[in-house]
């Protein structure tokens, strides 16, 4: 049994050999994070693990015991979307969804270690998760909304 | 038979004929506006990103005169909609949404009748607003629509000859609306077939072939059977799977079965495919045929042939397929990311020998599919699993399984040959298409193969003829089917005819065209993209094609730069008339996504196999566009509201290979007429 921080609350994890992503889908039901290569590649199964982002079909629910792991679950507060989130709303950054939720979490950590990235460090940042219905610039354009939204709220 | 007609809580119905003629005998209720004034549209159609809820939403609160938000969207659910034939072809918004205006329209009519008697009005005197049906000299003296259908079970027969609402009283439709599920897909909420779960489920992990057609000859699965976790190896018929408690416990279990298999021999490779097409090529059809050839090459100044080659290319939608089953005192439920729930029920009650009615498919959101997920074998799979377990299954594929085992776009090679006059006229165009076209789904190539074949140059002297051949892959549907395919091979020639007659490819083009749709949306990319007129190559990477599909006009304007034989495409300028456009925002999204999509088939995208076995069934051999390759797009829609809507989902992936092979050649002089082209880069 191990303890585990998952947007907020605490949980036992029965099996620290456990992938993280099956634990958070198939043992929380945490769904939002999704499977998409088991590989590393695509980015759709992106969670923060103390504000860095991590590719959770990578990993285990041991290795990450320690941290505190926010899923695209825990981001709204109190009812309100992240400024990430609400960007992607409005600049209508998708279509099928199913990468959006991987997308929002690494815009996110990429937001958290530089308030106001250049479109070509989005760009590097982003190469690593994958958007086949080829919604990139709008991409960009929610997490260059975003980082204005955020950076004009914290000056 | 739906939902709506029978539920018990009363409103107002509109019941109309199903299926668009496919089963002219039937009816379902297509639109119910309710007691508490909200309102239910039902239709067969499902939702993988190209935004049709959102789009169908629009279409009905306008023609109801209702906000958006009042109109929830039900959707590809077997036991709830009319019956569909399935979502393909950029045909929801002009079939489907059409009918549900028609029903919205033929409620808003029955609503004023409704007025009449409870406002003491004639229906001219009456308006309907904001969900309310009022006087038209006293606003305040009104009835809201709930209050007209309360306590009462009315049902209207949906009017096909109903008069819609005109293009310059629109109040939602053609205005860029945001998603009505936005907040759903950001927040993790929405609810796609690899997460549903329900009680008692056990997670399957198939025993797939080591390569195509082998056969299974002996199991041993003693061990696996004692694995912690496994509930049971099951073994039906061709199919072998582990049931575990969990993900993991099947997967591991599923490595210690010892399967023996009887591979095929023999079978070709990915570099065979272009002799494969033209020897066993087959039932040529002609598609257009226009004057005569003889006569054209006759009075040709020059003459050119070339030879196109596209390889096979992975459809790769972000959620592999997946399907939970149930079963439940003899009746089936399968949620399955499908874009064919109802032609799935129909093979899950064939191959279980039940009626329709004992089977329920429910297509939650679908990750994306871009038409390969038509196509759905993991839906029985999971339900004879289910049936064999007597317990719900999860059969869910990884990506190798998605990239091996779902099907392709099919290869084809293309050989032109053309006739033109010094001052750019073309006079003869001969275009024979060799299109792989057997396997899973093949009873449909003839119809991929032709798709986008004709060409809409008005040329005197056209044969137009494409065969069909055997297929090493499992052909499969891809957006806009062979439009993309046949779209390169001719508009990559035409920028040859461009450069043998030292014109500009754009003037060419106009030269040759003289449908004005066409030429309209021609005109409009290379004015907002800055066209320039030069003769290729001009070594600024600037390239042009057009294209029609699914009744729509497109062009493309692109430009790249080249650089340690990596292709960079900067930027893109798309004009896309598509008629009547509901939702700007969703026609421009697809418009995008189809570039980039397109922009991978021309330059990385194929799919390698050797052996019976795919080579690079993963994303480190098989590359896809990244942020980081994603050009600048600049959308024009110049669709005329007037104009019935055609499809946006598809038309603007047509030209986007074929301009970019010729940007490629405008920089470089390389002409490439094999995709992809960055393998063939010097």
């Amino acid at each position: 049994m191990v303890s585990i921080h998952v947007n907020g609350q605490v949980q036992q994890a029965p099996d620290r050999d456990r992938n993280l992503l099956s634990y958070l889908r198939y043992d929380l039901g945490l769904t939002g994070t999704k499977p998409g290569c088991g590989e590393g590649l695509c980015g759709a199964c992106t969670v923060l693990v103390d504000g860095q982002a991590l590719r959770a079909c990578q990993t285990t629910v041991g290795a990450v015991a320690g941290g505190s792991i926010t899923t695209i679950e825990g981001l709204a507060q109190n009812g309100a979307l992240h400024p990430v989130q609400q960007a992607f709303v409005d600049e209508s950054a998708m279509q099928c969804g199913y990468c959006t939720p991987g997308f929002i979490m690494a815009a996110v950590a990429l937001l958290s270690r530089e308030e106001r990235p250049s479109s070509d460090q989005i760009r590097e940042a982003l190469a690593e998760n994958m958007c086949r219905c080829g919604t990139y610039q709008r991409i960009q354009r929610a997490i260059d909304r975003a980082a204005r939204v955020m950076g004009g709220a914290g000056r | 038979m739906n939902e709506a007609s029978q539920s018990p809580k009363g409103g107002l119905s509109i019941v109309g004929p199903v299926g668009m003629g496919f089963l002219p005998q039937q009816t379902a209720t297509w639109l119910v506006v309710r007691p508490d004034g909200s309102v239910t549209a039902y239709a067969g159609k499902v939702e993988y990103g190209q935004g049709i809820r959102t789009g169908f939403a629009m279409e009905v609160a306008d023609e109801l005169r209702v906000p958006p938000s009042s109109v929830e969207v039900v959707l590809g659910d077997t036991d709830r909609v009319p019956w569909d034939w399935g979502t393909a072809g950029s045909q929801s918004t002009a079939t489907v949404g059409l009918q549900l205006r028609k029903a919205a329209a033929t409620a808003r009519q029955a609503l004023l009748e409704l007025a009449t008697n409870r406002l003491d009005l004639p229906v001219t005197d009456l308006a309907c607003g904001e969900g309310r049906v009022v006087s038209r000299s006293d606003a305040d003296h009104g009835i809201s629509y709930g209050e007209l259908v309360a306590r009462q079970s009315l049902v209207r027969d949906l009017r096909d000859d109903i008069e819609l609402t005109q293009a310059d009283e629109f109040e939602v439709m053609s205005t860029a609306t945001q998603r009505v599920d936005a907040v759903a897909r950001v927040t993790g909420r929405s609810v796609y077939s690899q997460d549903v779960a329900v009680p008692g489920m056990l997670f399957a992990k198939v025993l797939r072939p080591p390569s195509f057609g082998a056969k299974l000859v002996d199991l041993d699965s003693s061990v696996a059977e004692g694995m912690p976790g496994v509930a049971q190896v099951v073994r039906d018929g061709d199919l072998v799977a582990v049931l575990g408690e969990t993900d993991e416990q099947a997967e591991v279990a599923a490595k210690v079965l010892r399967a023996q298999w009887d591979e095929k021999a023999d079978q070709p490779s990915h570099w065979d495919v272009p002799d494969i097409l033209l020897r066993t090529a087959r039932e040529a059809e002609t598609t257009q045929e226009v004057g005569s050839l003889e006569d054209g090459f006759r009075t040709a100044d020059g003459i050119l042939e070339a030879t196109y080659y596209i390889p096979y290319v992975s459809n790769m939608p972000m959620e592999p397929r997946a399907a939970v089953a149930q079963w439940q005192e003899g009746r089936l439920t399968v949620w399955a990311g499908t874009q064919r729930p109802f032609g799935i029920r129909a093979e899950l009650a064939q191959h279980f020998e039940i009626d329709e009615d004992s089977v329920r498919v429910i297509a939650p959101e679908i990750g994306g599919g871009f038409g390969g997920k038509s196509f759905y074998t993991v839906a029985a799979e999971a339900a004879r699993l289910a049936k064999a377990a007597g317990q719900p299954v999860r059969v869910a594929y990884s990506r190798a399984e998605e990239m091996t085992w779902s099907t392709f776009r099919p290869a084809a090679l293309i050989e032109v040959k053309s006739g033109f006059k010094s001052d750019g006229t073309i006079v003869a165009w001969d275009f024979r298409a060799y299109h792989a076209a057997s396997g899973p789904t093949g009873q449909i190539g003839r119809v991929r193969g032709r798709r986008g074949s004709e060409t809409p140059y008005a040329v005197q002297n056209v044969k137009v003829a494409v065969s069909f051949s055997d297929s090493p892959l499992a052909a499969g549907s891809y957006r806009s089917l062979g439009g993309a395919v046949n779209h390169f091979a001719r508009e990559a020639h035409i920028d040859e005819i461009a450069e043998a007659v030292g014109m500009d490819p754009v003037e060419l083009r106009l030269r040759n065209l003289t449908h004005p749709r066409f030429r309209r949306v021609l005109e409009t990319a290379a004015e907002r993209f800055g066209w320039s007129g030069a003769k290729p190559p001009s070594k600024r990477g600037v390239g042009v094609a057009i294209g029609l599909d699914v009744g729509s006009y497109a062009a493309t304007c692109v430009q790249l730069n080249v650089l340690a034989s990596e292709v960079k495409v900067l930027r893109v300028t798309a004009a896309l008339d598509c008629g009547l456009t509901v939702n700007p925002e969703g026609a421009a999204n697809q418009v995008e996504g189809s570039i980039v999509m397109g922009m991978g088939t021309a330059l990385y995208e194929a799919t390698d196999f050797e052996g019976g076995r795919v080579l690079n069934a993963g994303f480190t051999r098989y590359r896809v566009p990244r942020i980081n390759d994603a050009p600048t797009i600049d959308v024009a829609l110049v669709g005329d509201p007037d104009t019935p809507s055609t499809g946006a989902g598809e038309p603007a992936i047509v030209p986007i290979a074929a301009a970019i092979a010729n940007a490629v050649f405008d920089l470089t002089g390389e002409r490439h007429r094999e995709l992809p082209i960055q393998r063939h880069l010097r």
